[in-house]
């Protein structure tokens, strides 16, 4: 947690939580953990701004939940991605790294390019 | 898919907030039990790492106000809130909420009532089978409107096309008498025929009962898919000539006179003393293709038993025997199925040229009941645009109250702002509150209007003869009506509530805390609003009133029209025996000799005569007249060109009992009566149009054909070669009231050998007093005969126009009156709040030294402007539309002054009145208190 961290892109929590949740079915936390370990900690999520962005996709059909068990036999609320949530997760990532592509671009020309 | 997950998830969180909040706690503890636990185990102290847990994890209650967010469930919770709140409100202000209810739901009563009306004529459909498809079988002759089929040709068409599934017949119905039944009592008369100022003729009391029978053909209610109340309904094995006679009772009747008594069905009932068995019953209020219920529905074939015409008369083609109805075949247009009738109605031209000359066929949709022409339109528009003229004003009204109470609501608006209420919060709010005013208006409307139909048709069918049927329409408001109710009331919350809702957003935080909002431009605009919704109101109020005053005074000329007989005195009576009801000639001849002799010798009467028509009582005749000189000119289909001249058939002492003047020459003698002598009686008119500035007496004119026919069975089609004139009448008024007769002449009547029905009384006496004591004198004579009478001022008022202007009036002025009443509530609130929003610069003003009556002038006159000048508008639309309406009233100028001015003045009082109530408000000012009030 000592390391550098960079604040998320507004708009791109979304998309990490439905990138999070198409590896396995995940509670809350979990969903939190994996982002952290995906991103090698490079990322900074505000813990609370989790669950709104959770309950917002499963209203919208994204996700959907159950209620299981956690790894340490505790009751836990898994979320886990709909058909819908696939397309989407996989419009969302195309229209990214479109958008990557095109900034990063942008970004590399160089004079003689113009 | 998506929306249908976001709805159930919305849905579930709604319906089950508790287990909701519940798991939403469960589901955050773990998230910082867990992220503790992992701190734990990397060796921070448990106390410590719960510590941590919070703060990293943040608001809990902010993340579950926004957790619930983006479920919708706020959304909800809020208008929840705003409802109670909006609720709190009404409450809180008793007048204001029941003014505006009221005014809303005046305006969508009335218009629910009118809607409703409109669409049961001519928008719902029949309640028959398969009704879209259902079409009507008319015969079209060049320069007539569409017309009834004769039998022959109905029969041909049945037969003969492949377009349509069926036909069906549905003949003209005819009222019947029996004596089996007990005679006609007071419950037979109808009601509220003096509430409106016309009176239909009465059934007389202790005479017979007339009974409405519609002839239908055996197909007709297969084909229409109606099923019996009880027993059967026609077949069409009973419409076979020589079938067992067979009648079906209507579901009225069979209650109102047998109690619903199945022992019925299979009894022997006597029409026109012939017995018919009574088969079945129609469900109750059942229509067919009328909006009418009859009494009895029977087969077409046994017509000519009931005296309708005979065998031969059904076979007639040129006589019009009903309206024919078919379903059009599955996949076939109206066009294809019009191609093909009119290809059999070329065929029929070709076998019968001298009947089916010219005439073609027409094939019209059947689904509703009424066809809007262009002579429905004008009367629908005006009635709707009266009606939409009242919901404008109700609207405006509210809409003013709405803006005053804004004024009002201002610094309460302001402190929500400044606490940080978003703006589209406080609109929500407001527009929540109107839509609440508008949703009760709405829950008062409906019921309102339902009442309002609902006496509208048992009174309009309670005021209708028991011999004509009684009417069905189907006016309990439908969902259809209900949505139309809902969304004008919704819209004009909307609406209504958008504008002042808007303005108060306008409202500066913090002039709207310091309450001086009310100066400067702010003021002019809202001011401006206010001023519109006044002019709106006036005008709109003043266009209703002066159509009224306009219309009402027209009726009223008419009442007063002298038609040139002495309508107060004159008493007709009229055996209602149509197609002689099972009498013969010569009994009826007998019958009304006896009636005659009785009516004589009751007190007051001083004269008794017969005639072959009443003035206005319908049974117009005419035939073509021309002077002896000349051949009958003839054009080239052998029609007869002369002039069709209108006439009646009449006693010698016709002229006397009705009070016409003979200004020259003589009447009948009784010689010439007896004799159907070749002499006539004309009218001025008449002598004006055939021999201008000639002498008519002793002239020779040539009266109708060899040929002629009637349609009035006993009567002769008049035939006199030459006929001369021995006298000249004076011009009346015998075919309408609006107009003296163009032509009319008389012919002599011989009592002993001419059937008519029409006697006529003079009498020294009240003419309406003397039907009680007429009923007496018929049951002496024959307790089975009906007999309708009338004085003749009643015949009068029967007069079609008299009917729509006298109809019109009342309508419009209710409506206006309805209107004025709401136009007075605005402008008493729109100036109260007025004096309330200047309260603090009328402070000023007499704080320098204006006067009380300074101060009240000049309140006075800035809100006379919008009056003056919704009264301008006013009149300047009421002139238009009294071009409209100037056909009917009665040579009443349109540009009436009495009605203009008047009716102007009335409304300015009235509203000037409404506005001095709150007006004197501002002179009690106390420029103080006023000061102080910043």
């Amino acid at each position: 947690m000592d390391k550098k961290q960079m604040e998320l892109l507004q708009g791109t929590l979304d998309m990490l939580i439905l990138k999070a949740v198409s590896l396995g079915p995940l509670h809350g936390y979990g969903v939190l953990l994996r982002i952290q370990q995906i991103s090698k900690d490079r990322l900074e999520i505000q813990q609370g701004s989790l669950y709104p962005a959770l309950y917002r996709l499963e209203h919208q059909g994204w996700i959907t939940s159950e209620w299981g068990e956690s790894e340490n036999k505790r009751k836990a609320k898994y979320y886990r991605l709909t058909a819908a949530g696939k397309r989407k997760l996989q419009t969302e990532a195309e229209k990214w790294n479109r958008m990557a592509d095109v900034i990063a671009g942008i970004l590399q020309s160089t004079p003689e390019e113009v | 898919m998506r929306i249908w997950s976001r709805v159930r998830s919305w849905l579930r969180a709604m319906a089950r907030r508790a287990r909701m909040e519940n798991e939403m706690d469960a589901e955050l503890r773990f998230h910082m039990e867990a992220f503790a636990e992992d701190l734990v185990r990397r060796g921070v102290p448990r106390e410590e790492a719960l510590r941590r847990a919070r703060i990293e994890f943040g608001g809990v209650e902010r993340a579950k106000e926004e957790c619930r967010e983006a479920r919708g469930v706020n959304f909800i919770s809020s208008l929840v809130q705003d409802l109670r709140f909006g609720l709190r409100m009404m409450r809180k202000n008793l007048g204001f909420t029941a003014t505006a209810v009221l005014a809303l739901a005046l305006g969508i009563g009335v218009n629910t009532i009118v809607f409703t009306a409109f669409d049961a004529l001519t928008m719902r459909p029949r309640a028959v089978k398969d009704p879209d498809r259902l079409v009507g079988v008319y015969r079209t002759k060049e320069g007539e409107s569409r017309d009834a089929l004769s039998y022959p040709d109905y029969i041909y068409y049945r037969n003969h096309n492949k377009t349509l599934s069926d036909l069906a017949m549905f003949g003209f119905g005819m009222g019947v008498t029996t004596s089996d039944l007990p005679p006609a009592s007071p419950e037979d008369m109808p009601r509220m025929a003096s509430a409106i100022g016309f009176h239909l003729p009465q059934l007389l009391q202790g005479g017979g009962r007339p009974l409405m029978c519609f002839y239908v053909s055996g197909n007709y209610f297969q084909l229409l898919g109606a099923h019996p109340a009880a027993g059967r309904l026609v077949l069409p094995e009973d419409d076979q000539p020589g079938a067992r006679p067979v009648v079906v009772l209507s579901g009225n009747f069979w209650r109102s006179q047998f109690h619903s008594s199945p022992n019925v069905i299979g009894s022997t009932i006597h029409l026109n003393r012939v017995p018919f068995t009574i088969v079945g019953v129609t469900p109750v209020d059942y229509l067919g293709t009328l909006p009418i219920v009859p009494v009895l529905w029977a087969p077409i074939a046994v017509r000519p038993m009931l005296g309708n015409g005979t065998r031969e008369s059904l076979e007639n083609r040129s006589e019009r025997a009903g309206i024919v109805y078919g379903h059009l075949k599955a996949g076939v247009s109206l066009p294809d199925a019009e191609a093909e009738l009119s290809v059999l109605a070329s065929q029929l031209r070709a076998a019968f040229p001298d009947v089916e000359r010219k005439s073609g066929v027409s094939v019209v949709s059947e689904r509703e009941f009424a066809h809007m022409d262009s002579e429905g339109w004008p009367v629908v528009a005006a009635t709707m645009g009266a009606v939409a003229l009242l919901l404008l004003i109700a609207c405006a009204n509210v809409a003013g109250l709405l803006l005053a109470r804004a004024a009002t609501r201002r610094r309460e608006i302001g402190v929500r702002l400044s606490l940080g209420a978003t703006r589209w919060r406080l609109l929500q709010q407001l527009l929540i509150e109107s839509s609440l005013i508008a949703f009760f208006a709405g829950a008062v409307g409906l019921p309102l209007a339902s009442w309002g139909l609902h006496l509208l048709v048992t009174e309009i069918s309670s005021s209708l003869p028991s011999y004509w049927g009684s009417i069905a329409l189907q006016a309990t408001p439908d969902i259809r009506v209900f949505a139309y109710t809902v969304f004008i009331s919704l819209m004009t919350g909307v609406a209504f509530g958008l504008t002042p809702a808007l303005q108060t957003l306008k409202t500066d935080v913090n002039s709207a805390l310091k309450d001086s909002g009310s100066m400067l431009g702010e003021r002019l605009s809202k001011s401006r609003l206010r001023n519109i919704l006044i002019v709106a109101q006036v005008a709109a109020c003043l266009v209703l009133l002066i159509n009224s005053a306009l219309l009402l005074r027209g009726s009223q000329r008419a009442l007063r029209i002298e038609p040139g007989f002495d309508s107060k005195h004159v008493v007709f009576l009229e055996m209602y025996t149509p197609a002689l009801s099972g009498y013969s000639e010569a009994e009826l001849l007998q019958l009304s000799r006896q009636l005659r002799t009785e009516l004589g010798s009751l007190p007051g009467i001083t004269s008794v005569t017969l005639a072959s028509r009443a003035p206005f009582a319908g049974g117009n005749r005419f035939v073509p007249v021309g002077t002896a000189t000349e051949e009958p000119p003839v054009n080239a289909a052998g029609e007869d060109q002369r002039p069709a001249v209108s006439y009646s058939y009449v006693l010698p002492n016709y002229f006397e009992t009705l009070g016409i003047p003979i200004v020259r020459g003589r009447s009948f003698t009784p010689q010439e009566a007896e004799g159907e002598a070749p002499v006539a009686v004309v009218s001025e008119a008449m002598a004006r149009h055939f021999w201008p500035g000639q002498d008519p007496i002793g002239k020779r004119m040539a009266i109708g054909s060899a040929h002629g026919q009637t349609p009035y069975p006993g009567e002769t089609a008049p035939f006199f070669p030459e006929s001369e004139v021995i006298g000249v009448a004076q011009d009346v008024r015998n075919l309408s009231l609006s107009k003296v007769d163009d032509s009319y002449f008389y012919l002599p009547l011989s009592q002993s050998s001419q059937l008519t029905r029409m006697i006529l009384l003079r009498t020294k006496g009240n003419t309406s007093s003397l039907l009680a004591l007429l009923g007496g004198a018929v049951r002496r004579v024959d307790a089975s005969l009906p007999v309708v009478a009338a004085p003749l001022d009643w015949a009068v008022s029967l007069d079609p126009y008299f009917i729509v202007s006298r109809v019109g009036g009342i309508l419009c002025s209710v409506v206006g009156a309805l209107g004025l009443f709401l136009a007075c509530l605005g402008v008493y609130g729109m100036v109260g709040y007025s004096v309330v929003e200047r309260t603090h610069e009328i402070g000023i003003r007499m704080a320098l030294g204006a006067q009380r009556q300074q101060v009240l002038g000049l309140v006075l006159r800035e809100n006379a402007r919008p009056m003056l000048f919704g009264t301008v508008i006013g009149i300047a639309v009421s002139a238009a539309v009294a071009r409209l309406i100037s056909a009917i009233l009665f040579g009443l100028n349109p540009a009436d002054a009495i009605s203009f001015a008047g009716v102007s003045l009335l409304l300015i009082a009235v509203a000037m009145f409404a506005g001095w109530l709150p007006a004197r408000r501002a002179m009690r000012v106390d420029p103080m208190v006023a000061l102080r009030y910043e």
